[in-house]
């Protein structure tokens, strides 16, 4: 999700089409990120709804010393996490129906075809994993975020994130293994370039 | 060298999230053992997976966007949802609540005016209905 920078401008001096090309450009991917971090369809909806509100609230105070995306992305956790505060508990039953529409809006270079393929069977099991580990992960491992960023947006220590990272971690590997028979390690010769990023 | 079982805790780290002697003691046993390279590569893999799902996205459905535009542009206009809406009816019930309370004030006002005595003020005509109970005796 890349935003230019003049859009964002517009949109803070008030452009109301500006506004709206920002939207129409963002709300998948905030779209998706608040359902991996809720787990079911109905919340994400809503969460993606209030994001937006709160964007438009705090817009003018946004000062592009973040990408906005980045900006857009910690709002987006913010808003999930109260919202999951407020939710009763219940269980995510429609995590299951979150690979099948997962399309990769950007074009696929050969070397990227591999580990998308493979992120797409992650989905999956990502949502199957438990609540707290799976917001963990798709916090940190996801979308980068730093352990402390985690830990302050959860209401965790940084020990107890890193905790849930790991356990996370070993339940998607192990069950990645278990559905794909060493899938992970396979790729393993075939990939260099690290692609990681930094924290 | 440390054992692998002391060294398993340590794979699914990344690098950076370990103290630097752990990231020591980890480098220098997955160079010394095939079993636990195989284990760290596939965590590095993952990772790049992991790092990958950032760049998929879910369709949210049909309307979904029409809704978050229809949403802002409420918030834009001032009706922003079921508070705003309720603080609306408080504050319209009571401008009504002054207005029925200064006309019912302005009534009185114009009645102590008027000090006509009750009785002439009262034109119904004084009907004489005989009850059940007297026409009886008659």
């Amino acid at each position: 999700m890349e935003v230019d920078r003049g859009l964002v401008e517009a949109a803070q001096a008030g452009d109301r089409w500006a506004l709206e090309e920002l939207v129409r450009r963002t709300h998948r991917s905030v779209y998706t990120c608040a359902l991996r971090l809720v787990g079911n369809p109905d919340d994400a909806a809503d969460v993606t709804q209030d994001v937006y509100l709160r964007v438009v609230r705090k817009l003018g105070g946004f000062r592009h010393e973040a990408s906005f995306s980045t900006w857009l992305n910690r709002v987006t956790t913010n808003v999930a996490m109260s919202t999951l505060k407020r939710r009763t508990r219940r269980f995510a039953v429609e995590g299951a129906a979150v690979p099948a529409d997962t399309r990769d809006p950007a074009p696929e270079p050969p070397e990227r075809a591999e580990a998308v393929a493979l992120a797409r069977r992650l989905e999956l099991l990502v949502a199957e994993l438990p609540e707290g580990q799976r917001q963990v992960l798709v916090l940190r491992d996801v979308y980068g975020q730093s352990t402390e960023e985690v830990a302050n947006a959860m209401g965790l220590t940084p020990g107890a994130v890193k905790v849930r990272l790991f356990r996370a971690r070993e339940r998607l590997k192990a069950a990645l293994e278990e559905t794909e028979g060493g899938q992970v390690v396979a790729l393993a010769g075939r990939r260099r370039s690290s692609g990681r990023r930094s924290s | 060298m440390m054992s692998c079982h002391a060294v398993r805790p340590l794979l699914p780290a990344r690098v950076e999230e370990l103290a630097p002697a752990e990231a020591r003691t980890r480098a220098e046993h997955v160079a010394a053992c095939t079993r636990c390279a195989t284990e760290a590569a596939a965590y590095t893999r993952l990772g790049q997976a992991l790092a990958a799902m950032a760049g998929l996205e879910v369709d949210p459905g049909d309307g979904a966007l029409e809704r978050i535009l229809v949403a802002i542009g409420r918030r834009r206009t001032g009706v922003t949802g079921p508070r705003v809406l309720a603080a609306a009816g408080a504050s319209g019930a009571l401008v009504a609540t002054v207005v029925v309370a200064r006309a019912v004030r302005h009534r009185r006002h114009q009645g102590g005016r008027d000090r006509r005595p009750a009785s002439r003020r009262l034109r119904l005509p004084a009907l004489h209905v005989p009850t059940p109970a007297l026409a009886r005796a008659k």
